[in-house]
Protein backbone atom coordinates (compact mmCIF):
# COMPACT_ATOMS: atom_id res chain seq x y z
CA UNK A 1 0.00 0.00 0.00
CA UNK A 2 2.76 1.90 0.40
CA UNK A 3 4.02 2.50 -2.80
CA UNK A 4 0.43 3.18 -4.33
CA UNK A 5 0.40 6.13 -1.83
CA UNK A 6 3.92 7.11 -3.19
CA UNK A 7 2.99 7.02 -7.12
CA UNK A 8 0.43 9.40 -6.25
CA UNK A 9 2.57 12.27 -8.24
CA UNK A 10 4.31 9.84 -10.10
CA UNK A 11 2.20 7.80 -11.54
CA UNK A 12 -0.63 9.98 -12.88
CA UNK A 13 0.82 12.91 -14.98
CA UNK A 14 0.71 11.25 -18.71
CA UNK A 15 -3.32 13.02 -18.26
CA UNK A 16 -2.61 15.44 -16.46
CA UNK A 17 -1.19 19.30 -17.48
CA UNK A 18 -0.89 22.08 -15.69
CA UNK A 19 -4.22 23.83 -16.32
CA UNK A 20 -6.14 20.73 -16.20
CA UNK A 21 -6.32 19.15 -12.85
CA UNK A 22 -8.85 16.71 -13.80
CA UNK A 23 -12.45 15.85 -13.12
CA UNK A 24 -13.53 16.88 -9.51
CA UNK A 25 -12.63 14.03 -6.98
CA UNK A 26 -10.72 12.48 -9.47
CA UNK A 27 -7.11 12.41 -7.15
CA UNK A 28 -5.73 8.95 -5.70
CA UNK A 29 -5.46 11.31 -2.18
CA UNK A 30 -9.58 10.90 -1.84
CA UNK A 31 -8.66 7.28 -1.21
CA UNK A 32 -6.32 7.24 0.98
CA UNK A 33 -8.23 7.62 4.13
CA UNK A 34 -10.48 4.17 2.94
CA UNK A 35 -6.72 2.28 2.20
CA UNK A 36 -5.78 3.26 5.08
CA UNK A 37 -8.23 2.65 7.42
CA UNK A 38 -9.33 -1.44 5.54
CA UNK A 39 -5.23 -1.21 5.56
CA UNK A 40 -5.09 -0.73 9.41
CA UNK A 41 -8.46 -2.65 10.68
CA UNK A 42 -9.04 -5.48 8.10
CA UNK A 43 -5.18 -6.20 6.74
CA UNK A 44 -3.16 -6.16 9.60
CA UNK A 45 -5.99 -7.99 11.99
CA UNK A 46 -6.64 -10.57 9.46
CA UNK A 47 -2.94 -11.23 9.50
CA UNK A 48 -3.41 -11.53 13.25
CA UNK A 49 -6.06 -14.18 13.03
CA UNK A 50 -3.84 -16.32 10.45
CA UNK A 51 -0.96 -15.66 12.57
CA UNK A 52 -2.90 -16.73 16.03
CA UNK A 53 -3.38 -20.54 14.14
CA UNK A 54 0.39 -20.80 14.35
CA UNK A 55 0.49 -19.66 18.10
CA UNK A 56 -0.73 -21.09 21.34
CA UNK A 57 -2.90 -19.12 23.05
CA UNK A 58 -5.01 -19.16 26.13
CA UNK A 59 -7.24 -16.14 27.30
CA UNK A 60 -6.02 -14.10 25.07
CA UNK A 61 -2.16 -14.94 26.22
CA UNK A 62 0.42 -16.14 23.94
CA UNK A 63 1.73 -19.31 25.63
CA UNK A 64 4.73 -20.43 23.84
CA UNK A 65 6.50 -17.98 21.57
CA UNK A 66 7.62 -19.83 18.67
CA UNK A 67 5.22 -20.74 15.11
CA UNK A 68 4.25 -24.28 14.96
CA UNK A 69 1.74 -26.21 12.39
CA UNK A 70 1.28 -28.70 15.47
CA UNK A 71 -2.55 -27.40 15.59
CA UNK A 72 -2.93 -27.65 12.12
CA UNK A 73 -1.81 -30.94 12.27
CA UNK A 74 -3.90 -32.06 15.39
CA UNK A 75 -7.15 -30.88 13.78
CA UNK A 76 -6.82 -32.15 10.67
CA UNK A 77 -6.11 -35.77 12.08
CA UNK A 78 -9.10 -35.70 14.13
CA UNK A 79 -12.06 -37.58 12.75
CA UNK A 80 -14.83 -35.35 14.48
CA UNK A 81 -13.23 -32.62 12.54
CA UNK A 82 -13.79 -34.27 9.16
CA UNK A 83 -17.33 -35.74 10.15
CA UNK A 84 -18.04 -31.89 11.16
CA UNK A 85 -16.26 -30.34 7.63
CA UNK A 86 -18.57 -32.92 5.33
CA UNK A 87 -21.50 -31.52 6.98
CA UNK A 88 -21.26 -28.04 6.63
CA UNK A 89 -19.97 -28.92 2.95
CA UNK A 90 -23.20 -30.74 1.91
CA UNK A 91 -25.18 -28.66 4.02
CA UNK A 92 -24.00 -25.89 1.67
CA UNK A 93 -24.25 -27.85 -1.66
CA UNK A 94 -27.25 -28.91 -0.70
CA UNK A 95 -28.62 -25.06 -0.08
CA UNK A 96 -27.44 -24.35 -3.33
CA UNK A 97 -28.94 -26.62 -5.34
CA UNK A 98 -32.17 -26.16 -3.81
CA UNK A 99 -31.66 -21.92 -4.59
CA UNK A 100 -30.97 -22.75 -8.07
CA UNK A 101 -34.31 -24.96 -8.26
CA UNK A 102 -36.33 -22.18 -6.49
CA UNK A 103 -34.94 -18.88 -7.66
CA UNK A 104 -34.36 -19.72 -11.44
CA UNK A 105 -38.67 -19.89 -11.87
CA UNK A 106 -38.87 -16.99 -10.00
CA UNK A 107 -35.89 -14.74 -12.66
CA UNK A 108 -37.20 -16.30 -15.55
CA UNK A 109 -40.88 -15.26 -14.55
CA UNK A 110 -39.55 -11.97 -13.88
CA UNK A 111 -37.60 -11.52 -17.25
CA UNK A 112 -41.75 -12.61 -18.97
CA UNK A 113 -43.77 -10.42 -16.81
CA UNK A 114 -44.49 -7.06 -17.96
CA UNK A 115 -45.71 -3.79 -16.10
CA UNK A 116 -46.75 -3.12 -13.07
CA UNK A 117 -45.92 -7.10 -11.84
CA UNK A 118 -42.17 -6.33 -12.22
CA UNK A 119 -41.98 -3.82 -9.39
CA UNK A 120 -44.47 -6.04 -6.91
CA UNK A 121 -41.61 -9.40 -7.49
CA UNK A 122 -39.14 -7.39 -7.28
CA UNK A 123 -39.93 -5.71 -3.92
CA UNK A 124 -40.84 -9.56 -2.23
CA UNK A 125 -37.13 -10.62 -3.27
CA UNK A 126 -35.59 -7.70 -2.02
CA UNK A 127 -37.10 -7.13 1.36
CA UNK A 128 -36.19 -10.08 3.29
CA UNK A 129 -32.63 -9.11 2.48
CA UNK A 130 -33.48 -5.91 5.11
CA UNK A 131 -34.65 -8.31 7.51
CA UNK A 132 -32.33 -9.47 10.08
CA UNK A 133 -31.64 -12.98 9.62
CA UNK A 134 -32.21 -13.70 13.26
CA UNK A 135 -35.58 -12.54 12.79
CA UNK A 136 -35.79 -14.73 9.86
CA UNK A 137 -35.19 -17.51 11.44
CA UNK A 138 -37.06 -17.23 14.07
CA UNK A 139 -39.93 -17.01 11.92
CA UNK A 140 -38.80 -20.60 10.82
CA UNK A 141 -38.92 -21.38 14.42
CA UNK A 142 -42.28 -20.63 14.75
CA UNK A 143 -43.28 -22.77 11.54
CA UNK A 144 -41.67 -25.81 12.17
CA UNK A 145 -41.92 -25.95 15.93
CA UNK A 146 -43.07 -28.16 18.76
CA UNK A 147 -46.72 -29.25 18.88
CA UNK A 148 -48.26 -25.74 18.01
CA UNK A 149 -46.03 -24.38 15.83
CA UNK A 150 -47.80 -23.87 12.20
CA UNK A 151 -47.10 -26.94 10.48
CA UNK A 152 -48.34 -29.63 13.20
CA UNK A 153 -51.15 -27.55 13.95
CA UNK A 154 -51.99 -27.89 10.32
CA UNK A 155 -51.57 -31.58 9.52
CA UNK A 156 -52.91 -32.30 13.06
CA UNK A 157 -55.97 -30.08 12.20
CA UNK A 158 -56.05 -31.52 9.05
CA UNK A 159 -55.74 -35.25 10.41
CA UNK A 160 -53.10 -36.53 8.08
CA UNK A 161 -51.05 -37.06 11.08
CA UNK A 162 -51.97 -38.06 15.06
CA UNK A 163 -48.59 -36.97 16.69
CA UNK A 164 -46.17 -34.02 15.89
CA UNK A 165 -44.06 -34.41 13.67
CA UNK A 166 -40.14 -33.68 14.43
CA UNK A 167 -38.41 -31.14 11.94
CA UNK A 168 -36.47 -28.84 13.86
CA UNK A 169 -33.25 -29.65 15.23
CA UNK A 170 -33.09 -31.34 12.16
CA UNK A 171 -31.08 -31.07 8.89
CA UNK A 172 -34.39 -30.56 7.25
CA UNK A 173 -34.57 -27.37 9.37
CA UNK A 174 -31.22 -26.23 9.01
CA UNK A 175 -31.70 -26.44 4.85
CA UNK A 176 -34.92 -25.32 4.79
CA UNK A 177 -33.91 -22.08 6.70
CA UNK A 178 -30.57 -21.66 4.81
CA UNK A 179 -32.81 -21.88 1.16
CA UNK A 180 -35.39 -19.45 2.13
CA UNK A 181 -32.70 -16.76 3.81
CA UNK A 182 -30.53 -16.96 1.21
CA UNK A 183 -32.85 -17.51 -2.01
CA UNK A 184 -32.79 -13.58 -2.37
CA UNK A 185 -28.96 -14.04 -3.06
CA UNK A 186 -29.67 -16.39 -6.06
CA UNK A 187 -32.47 -14.75 -7.62
CA UNK A 188 -30.60 -11.14 -8.57
CA UNK A 189 -27.75 -12.51 -10.25
CA UNK A 190 -30.18 -14.73 -11.90
CA UNK A 191 -32.69 -11.82 -12.57
CA UNK A 192 -29.77 -9.51 -13.99
CA UNK A 193 -28.74 -12.02 -16.44
CA UNK A 194 -32.15 -13.58 -17.39
CA UNK A 195 -34.00 -9.91 -17.82
CA UNK A 196 -31.08 -8.62 -19.96
CA UNK A 197 -30.74 -11.40 -22.58
CA UNK A 198 -31.18 -11.46 -25.95
CA UNK A 199 -33.69 -13.18 -27.47
CA UNK A 200 -32.70 -13.49 -30.97
CA UNK A 201 -31.03 -17.36 -30.05
CA UNK A 202 -34.71 -17.97 -28.88
CA UNK A 203 -36.74 -16.62 -31.56
CA UNK A 204 -34.41 -18.67 -33.97
CA UNK A 205 -35.11 -21.91 -31.96
CA UNK A 206 -38.40 -21.26 -31.88
CA UNK A 207 -38.83 -20.42 -35.78
CA UNK A 208 -37.23 -23.75 -36.60
CA UNK A 209 -39.87 -25.50 -35.31
CA UNK A 210 -38.16 -26.45 -31.45
CA UNK A 211 -40.84 -26.34 -28.72
CA UNK A 212 -40.89 -23.56 -26.27
CA UNK A 213 -39.39 -25.91 -23.38
CA UNK A 214 -36.92 -27.42 -25.73
CA UNK A 215 -35.75 -23.91 -26.88
CA UNK A 216 -35.71 -23.53 -23.07
CA UNK A 217 -33.24 -26.07 -22.07
CA UNK A 218 -31.36 -25.77 -25.48
CA UNK A 219 -30.91 -22.08 -25.49
CA UNK A 220 -32.30 -20.41 -22.10
CA UNK A 221 -30.83 -22.35 -19.55
CA UNK A 222 -27.12 -22.77 -21.07
CA UNK A 223 -27.04 -18.81 -21.82
CA UNK A 224 -28.07 -18.32 -18.59
CA UNK A 225 -25.16 -20.56 -16.61
CA UNK A 226 -22.87 -17.10 -16.13
CA UNK A 227 -25.79 -16.21 -13.43
CA UNK A 228 -26.66 -19.18 -12.09
CA UNK A 229 -22.10 -19.46 -11.43
CA UNK A 230 -21.95 -16.21 -9.66
CA UNK A 231 -25.53 -16.99 -7.61
CA UNK A 232 -24.21 -20.44 -6.20
CA UNK A 233 -20.91 -19.26 -5.49
CA UNK A 234 -22.77 -16.57 -3.19
CA UNK A 235 -25.25 -18.79 -1.37
CA UNK A 236 -22.54 -21.41 -1.13
CA UNK A 237 -20.25 -19.18 0.77
CA UNK A 238 -23.18 -17.18 3.27
CA UNK A 239 -24.94 -21.21 3.78
CA UNK A 240 -21.03 -22.92 4.33
CA UNK A 241 -19.69 -20.01 6.78
CA UNK A 242 -23.73 -19.46 8.36
CA UNK A 243 -23.40 -20.30 11.97
CA UNK A 244 -26.70 -18.35 13.16
CA UNK A 245 -29.36 -20.91 11.49
CA UNK A 246 -27.42 -24.27 12.34
CA UNK A 247 -27.30 -22.85 16.13
CA UNK A 248 -30.76 -21.51 16.32
CA UNK A 249 -32.56 -24.77 13.70
CA UNK A 250 -30.25 -27.44 14.51
CA UNK A 251 -31.33 -28.01 17.83
CA UNK A 252 -27.70 -27.81 20.55
CA UNK A 253 -26.00 -30.76 19.03
CA UNK A 254 -25.90 -29.54 15.49
CA UNK A 255 -22.54 -28.41 14.86
CA UNK A 256 -20.98 -27.30 11.50
CA UNK A 257 -17.43 -25.82 10.92
CA UNK A 258 -18.64 -22.28 11.15
CA UNK A 259 -20.59 -22.95 14.61
CA UNK A 260 -17.62 -24.70 15.69
CA UNK A 261 -15.58 -21.26 15.19
CA UNK A 262 -18.20 -19.82 17.03
CA UNK A 263 -17.92 -21.75 19.97
CA UNK A 264 -14.50 -22.22 20.07
CA UNK A 265 -13.80 -18.49 20.24
CA UNK A 266 -16.49 -17.32 22.26
CA UNK A 267 -17.96 -19.94 24.21
CA UNK A 268 -14.67 -22.16 25.10
CA UNK A 269 -12.14 -19.48 24.35
CA UNK A 270 -10.08 -21.70 22.61
CA UNK A 271 -8.44 -19.10 20.34
CA UNK A 272 -5.97 -21.15 18.93
CA UNK A 273 -8.30 -23.56 17.68
CA UNK A 274 -10.59 -21.11 16.85
CA UNK A 275 -8.46 -19.45 14.43
CA UNK A 276 -7.13 -22.82 13.12
CA UNK A 277 -10.51 -23.58 12.04
CA UNK A 278 -11.73 -20.40 10.78
CA UNK A 279 -8.83 -20.36 8.92
CA UNK A 280 -9.74 -24.00 7.16
CA UNK A 281 -13.11 -22.83 6.80
CA UNK A 282 -12.10 -19.66 4.88
CA UNK A 283 -9.41 -21.76 2.81
CA UNK A 284 -12.19 -24.38 2.16
CA UNK A 285 -14.85 -22.04 1.45
CA UNK A 286 -12.27 -19.93 -1.19
CA UNK A 287 -11.44 -23.18 -3.07
CA UNK A 288 -14.93 -24.19 -3.54
CA UNK A 289 -16.18 -21.11 -4.56
CA UNK A 290 -13.03 -20.75 -7.05
CA UNK A 291 -13.91 -24.05 -8.29
CA UNK A 292 -17.67 -23.11 -8.97
CA UNK A 293 -16.70 -19.88 -10.84
CA UNK A 294 -14.19 -21.68 -13.16
CA UNK A 295 -17.02 -24.13 -14.11
CA UNK A 296 -19.20 -21.84 -15.05
CA UNK A 297 -16.66 -19.87 -16.83
CA UNK A 298 -15.51 -23.47 -18.48
CA UNK A 299 -19.06 -24.16 -19.53
CA UNK A 300 -19.29 -21.07 -21.25
CA UNK A 301 -16.32 -21.55 -23.23
CA UNK A 302 -17.14 -24.75 -24.46
CA UNK A 303 -20.60 -23.50 -25.20
CA UNK A 304 -19.49 -20.70 -27.56
CA UNK A 305 -16.80 -23.02 -29.01
CA UNK A 306 -19.18 -25.28 -29.50
CA UNK A 307 -21.48 -22.99 -31.69
CA UNK B 1 -46.16 -19.44 -31.82
CA UNK B 2 -48.45 -22.00 -30.62
CA UNK B 3 -48.18 -23.72 -26.92
CA UNK B 4 -47.75 -27.12 -27.19
CA UNK B 5 -49.59 -29.36 -24.41
CA UNK B 6 -46.10 -29.37 -23.01
CA UNK B 7 -45.39 -26.21 -22.98
CA UNK B 8 -48.10 -25.48 -21.16
CA UNK B 9 -47.47 -27.69 -18.63
CA UNK B 10 -43.83 -26.58 -18.03
CA UNK B 11 -45.30 -23.00 -18.07
CA UNK B 12 -47.52 -23.99 -15.08
CA UNK B 13 -44.87 -25.56 -13.60
CA UNK B 14 -42.29 -22.66 -13.69
CA UNK B 15 -45.28 -19.76 -12.83
CA UNK B 16 -46.19 -22.21 -9.43
CA UNK B 17 -42.49 -22.58 -8.13
CA UNK B 18 -42.37 -19.00 -8.66
CA UNK B 19 -45.07 -18.55 -6.99
CA UNK B 20 -44.38 -20.89 -4.41
CA UNK B 21 -40.76 -19.18 -3.89
CA UNK B 22 -42.31 -15.96 -3.12
CA UNK B 23 -45.03 -16.92 -0.92
CA UNK B 24 -41.94 -18.74 0.88
CA UNK B 25 -39.54 -15.47 0.77
CA UNK B 26 -42.49 -13.35 2.57
CA UNK B 27 -44.95 -15.91 4.32
CA UNK B 28 -42.86 -16.34 7.33
CA UNK B 29 -42.42 -12.61 7.99
CA UNK B 30 -46.40 -12.12 7.39
CA UNK B 31 -46.39 -15.47 10.13
CA UNK B 32 -44.71 -13.57 12.81
CA UNK B 33 -46.86 -10.46 12.10
CA UNK B 34 -49.85 -12.98 13.16
CA UNK B 35 -48.00 -14.23 16.38
CA UNK B 36 -46.96 -11.36 17.57
CA UNK B 37 -51.01 -10.20 18.95
CA UNK B 38 -51.27 -13.49 20.44
CA UNK B 39 -52.63 -13.94 24.19
CA UNK B 40 -51.02 -17.08 24.57
CA UNK B 41 -48.10 -17.09 26.76
CA UNK B 42 -46.18 -19.63 24.26
CA UNK B 43 -45.81 -19.19 20.49
CA UNK B 44 -48.76 -21.30 18.80
CA UNK B 45 -50.28 -21.01 15.65
CA UNK B 46 -53.35 -19.40 14.72
CA UNK B 47 -53.00 -17.10 17.16
CA UNK B 48 -55.48 -16.37 19.72
CA UNK B 49 -57.69 -13.14 20.51
CA UNK B 50 -55.63 -9.75 20.07
CA UNK B 51 -53.27 -8.63 22.41
CA UNK B 52 -50.50 -5.78 21.90
CA UNK B 53 -49.07 -7.12 25.40
CA UNK B 54 -46.22 -8.28 24.17
CA UNK B 55 -45.81 -4.70 22.21
CA UNK B 56 -46.07 -3.29 25.88
CA UNK B 57 -43.99 -5.70 27.53
CA UNK B 58 -40.86 -4.56 25.27
CA UNK B 59 -41.06 -0.82 26.13
CA UNK B 60 -41.12 -2.30 30.13
CA UNK B 61 -38.15 -4.05 29.65
CA UNK B 62 -35.08 -2.07 30.16
CA UNK B 63 -32.49 -4.06 28.60
CA UNK B 64 -34.33 -3.84 25.42
CA UNK B 65 -34.71 -0.39 25.13
CA UNK B 66 -30.96 0.15 25.91
CA UNK B 67 -30.28 -2.76 23.80
CA UNK B 68 -32.47 -0.74 20.77
CA UNK B 69 -30.30 2.75 21.78
CA UNK B 70 -27.07 0.60 20.99
CA UNK B 71 -28.34 -0.05 17.94
CA UNK B 72 -29.22 3.23 16.65
CA UNK B 73 -25.85 4.49 17.53
CA UNK B 74 -24.01 1.97 16.47
CA UNK B 75 -26.09 1.81 12.85
CA UNK B 76 -25.94 5.39 12.65
CA UNK B 77 -22.02 5.96 13.17
CA UNK B 78 -21.07 3.15 10.94
CA UNK B 79 -23.50 4.67 8.01
CA UNK B 80 -21.43 8.09 8.56
CA UNK B 81 -18.02 6.52 8.88
CA UNK B 82 -18.65 4.64 5.45
CA UNK B 83 -19.93 7.19 3.56
CA UNK B 84 -17.39 9.69 4.84
CA UNK B 85 -14.48 6.87 3.74
CA UNK B 86 -16.16 5.43 1.04
CA UNK B 87 -17.01 8.59 -0.88
CA UNK B 88 -14.01 10.35 -1.74
CA UNK B 89 -12.36 6.59 -2.31
CA UNK B 90 -15.73 5.93 -4.87
CA UNK B 91 -15.08 9.31 -6.69
CA UNK B 92 -11.21 8.93 -6.60
CA UNK B 93 -11.25 5.11 -7.98
CA UNK B 94 -14.35 6.09 -10.87
CA UNK B 95 -12.91 9.92 -12.01
CA UNK B 96 -8.91 8.90 -11.35
CA UNK B 97 -6.57 8.85 -14.11
CA UNK B 98 -3.74 7.73 -12.38
CA UNK B 99 -2.49 3.97 -12.50
CA UNK B 100 -3.54 1.56 -10.55
CA UNK B 101 -6.83 1.92 -9.99
CA UNK B 102 -8.00 -1.82 -10.74
CA UNK B 103 -5.53 -3.18 -8.14
CA UNK B 104 -6.87 -0.32 -5.74
CA UNK B 105 -10.94 -0.73 -6.30
CA UNK B 106 -9.83 -4.67 -5.53
CA UNK B 107 -8.50 -3.65 -2.31
CA UNK B 108 -11.10 -1.84 -1.41
CA UNK B 109 -13.97 -4.15 -2.59
CA UNK B 110 -11.81 -7.56 -0.95
CA UNK B 111 -13.45 -7.30 2.41
CA UNK B 112 -16.88 -8.56 0.92
CA UNK B 113 -15.84 -11.58 0.20
CA UNK B 114 -15.36 -12.79 3.88
CA UNK B 115 -17.85 -13.55 6.33
CA UNK B 116 -18.61 -11.58 8.38
CA UNK B 117 -17.59 -13.72 11.57
CA UNK B 118 -14.21 -13.36 10.08
CA UNK B 119 -13.94 -10.11 10.07
CA UNK B 120 -15.10 -10.33 13.69
CA UNK B 121 -12.83 -12.66 15.27
CA UNK B 122 -9.73 -10.55 13.63
CA UNK B 123 -10.82 -7.22 14.59
CA UNK B 124 -11.26 -9.28 18.24
CA UNK B 125 -7.48 -10.81 17.95
CA UNK B 126 -6.17 -7.57 16.83
CA UNK B 127 -7.95 -5.71 19.43
CA UNK B 128 -6.77 -8.08 22.34
CA UNK B 129 -3.06 -7.76 20.97
CA UNK B 130 -3.52 -4.01 22.23
CA UNK B 131 -5.61 -4.11 25.41
CA UNK B 132 -8.58 -2.82 22.98
CA UNK B 133 -11.32 -4.82 24.58
CA UNK B 134 -14.55 -5.76 22.79
CA UNK B 135 -17.02 -2.29 22.98
CA UNK B 136 -19.51 -0.06 20.96
CA UNK B 137 -16.19 1.22 19.02
CA UNK B 138 -14.61 -1.79 18.25
CA UNK B 139 -18.50 -2.61 16.57
CA UNK B 140 -18.28 -0.06 14.81
CA UNK B 141 -14.73 -0.21 13.53
CA UNK B 142 -15.58 -4.00 12.39
CA UNK B 143 -18.64 -3.07 11.31
CA UNK B 144 -17.19 -0.44 8.79
CA UNK B 145 -15.15 -3.16 7.16
CA UNK B 146 -18.11 -4.61 6.71
CA UNK B 147 -20.40 -2.83 4.90
CA UNK B 148 -17.75 -0.33 3.26
CA UNK B 149 -16.99 -2.56 0.01
CA UNK B 150 -20.93 -2.25 -0.31
CA UNK B 151 -21.17 1.82 0.09
CA UNK B 152 -18.18 1.88 -2.45
CA UNK B 153 -19.59 -0.28 -4.82
CA UNK B 154 -22.87 1.16 -5.22
CA UNK B 155 -21.82 4.86 -4.97
CA UNK B 156 -19.20 3.59 -8.27
CA UNK B 157 -22.08 2.53 -9.65
CA UNK B 158 -23.92 5.76 -9.44
CA UNK B 159 -20.96 8.05 -9.90
CA UNK B 160 -20.40 6.19 -13.53
CA UNK B 161 -23.79 7.05 -14.59
CA UNK B 162 -22.96 11.04 -14.24
CA UNK B 163 -22.42 13.16 -17.50
CA UNK B 164 -18.97 15.00 -16.99
CA UNK B 165 -20.53 17.30 -19.20
CA UNK B 166 -22.82 18.99 -16.71
CA UNK B 167 -19.96 19.68 -14.49
CA UNK B 168 -17.84 20.70 -17.27
CA UNK B 169 -20.51 23.54 -18.39
CA UNK B 170 -20.40 24.51 -14.95
CA UNK B 171 -16.38 25.14 -14.47
CA UNK B 172 -16.73 26.83 -17.72
CA UNK B 173 -19.69 29.31 -16.34
CA UNK B 174 -17.27 30.22 -13.68
CA UNK B 175 -18.14 28.06 -10.96
CA UNK B 176 -15.40 26.96 -8.81
CA UNK B 177 -14.67 23.58 -8.15
CA UNK B 178 -15.93 23.24 -4.64
CA UNK B 179 -19.11 24.90 -5.82
CA UNK B 180 -19.59 22.51 -9.15
CA UNK B 181 -19.21 19.57 -6.43
CA UNK B 182 -21.81 21.04 -4.14
CA UNK B 183 -24.08 21.94 -6.66
CA UNK B 184 -23.96 19.83 -9.58
CA UNK B 185 -22.08 16.37 -8.53
CA UNK B 186 -23.61 15.79 -5.26
CA UNK B 187 -27.55 16.36 -6.09
CA UNK B 188 -26.82 14.27 -8.67
CA UNK B 189 -25.18 11.67 -6.72
CA UNK B 190 -28.03 12.02 -4.17
CA UNK B 191 -30.03 8.86 -4.91
CA UNK B 192 -27.26 6.32 -4.65
CA UNK B 193 -25.87 8.08 -1.69
CA UNK B 194 -29.49 7.67 -0.13
CA UNK B 195 -29.11 3.64 -1.01
CA UNK B 196 -25.72 3.39 0.04
CA UNK B 197 -26.50 5.13 3.76
CA UNK B 198 -29.70 2.88 4.07
CA UNK B 199 -28.04 -0.44 3.23
CA UNK B 200 -24.80 0.80 5.73
CA UNK B 201 -27.80 1.59 8.56
CA UNK B 202 -29.86 -1.62 7.99
CA UNK B 203 -26.79 -3.90 7.99
CA UNK B 204 -25.44 -2.59 10.66
CA UNK B 205 -28.92 -2.59 12.69
CA UNK B 206 -29.51 -5.76 12.21
CA UNK B 207 -25.95 -7.66 11.88
CA UNK B 208 -25.01 -10.49 14.45
CA UNK B 209 -22.11 -12.32 12.54
CA UNK B 210 -19.74 -9.44 13.35
CA UNK B 211 -21.47 -8.09 16.12
CA UNK B 212 -21.29 -11.50 18.24
CA UNK B 213 -17.76 -11.38 18.60
CA UNK B 214 -16.87 -7.61 19.25
CA UNK B 215 -19.72 -6.56 21.15
CA UNK B 216 -19.19 -6.43 25.49
CA UNK B 217 -21.31 -8.33 27.45
CA UNK B 218 -22.74 -4.78 28.99
CA UNK B 219 -22.96 -2.74 25.37
CA UNK B 220 -25.00 -5.23 23.46
CA UNK B 221 -26.97 -4.49 20.45
CA UNK B 222 -30.24 -5.51 19.94
CA UNK B 223 -29.40 -8.31 17.50
CA UNK B 224 -27.24 -9.97 20.33
CA UNK B 225 -29.98 -9.54 22.91
CA UNK B 226 -32.87 -10.83 20.28
CA UNK B 227 -30.49 -13.60 19.18
CA UNK B 228 -29.95 -14.81 22.95
CA UNK B 229 -33.92 -14.41 23.58
CA UNK B 230 -34.50 -16.59 20.32
CA UNK B 231 -32.44 -19.48 22.02
CA UNK B 232 -34.06 -19.08 25.62
CA UNK B 233 -37.30 -17.46 25.74
CA UNK B 234 -40.38 -19.39 24.38
CA UNK B 235 -42.72 -16.67 24.57
CA UNK B 236 -44.54 -14.21 21.69
CA UNK B 237 -42.27 -11.25 22.45
CA UNK B 238 -39.78 -11.96 20.33
CA UNK B 239 -42.53 -12.19 17.75
CA UNK B 240 -43.12 -8.41 18.75
CA UNK B 241 -39.61 -7.01 18.37
CA UNK B 242 -39.23 -8.98 15.27
CA UNK B 243 -42.85 -7.65 13.68
CA UNK B 244 -41.13 -3.76 15.10
CA UNK B 245 -38.14 -4.42 12.97
CA UNK B 246 -39.46 -6.02 9.97
CA UNK B 247 -41.92 -3.29 10.39
CA UNK B 248 -39.31 -0.44 10.35
CA UNK B 249 -37.46 -2.59 7.30
CA UNK B 250 -40.79 -2.45 5.48
CA UNK B 251 -40.50 1.69 6.05
CA UNK B 252 -37.29 1.86 4.69
CA UNK B 253 -38.17 -0.01 1.47
CA UNK B 254 -41.14 2.22 1.06
CA UNK B 255 -39.07 5.47 1.34
CA UNK B 256 -36.29 4.29 -0.60
CA UNK B 257 -38.60 2.78 -3.79
CA UNK B 258 -40.27 6.46 -3.82
CA UNK B 259 -37.09 8.39 -3.86
CA UNK B 260 -34.39 6.19 -5.26
CA UNK B 261 -36.41 3.61 -7.57
CA UNK B 262 -36.36 0.02 -6.49
CA UNK B 263 -34.43 -1.04 -9.54
CA UNK B 264 -31.27 0.20 -7.99
CA UNK B 265 -31.69 -1.45 -4.67
CA UNK B 266 -30.47 -4.65 -6.71
CA UNK B 267 -27.20 -3.55 -7.39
Amino acid sequence: MTDMTGSDSGGAPRARTRGDPGPIGGSLMSAVPALAFLGALFVVPLGFLLSFAFLTIERGDIVSGLPTLRHFFETLTDDLFWIVAWRSFWVGVVSTILCVVFAYPVAWVYSELKGAWRPIVLVLVVAPLLTSAVVRTYAWIVILGGRYGLINSLLIDLGLIGRPLRILNTDIAVIIGMVQIHLPFMILPLISVLDGRDRAREEASLALGASRIVTFFRVTLPLSVPGIAAGASLVFALSYTNFIIPQLLGGGNYTTLALQVYEFIIVILDWTEGAVRATLLLLSCFAIVLLINKLGAWYTRWLEAGR
Amino acid sequence: MKRSAADNVGLAVMVAIAAFSLLALVGPSLVVIGISFTERQYISFPPVGFTLEWYAAIFENQQLIDAAKTSLVLAASVMATCLALGMPAAFSITRGRYGGRQTLSAFLLAPQMMPGMVIGIAMLFFGSFFAFRQSLLMMILGLTVFCLPFVVRMLMARLALIDPALEEASLNLGASRSQTLKRVTLPQLLPGTLAAAAFAFIEAFDNLTVVLFTASPRTRPLSVELYQLVQFDSSPLVAAISALEIGLAFLIVLVLSRTVGLSRLGD
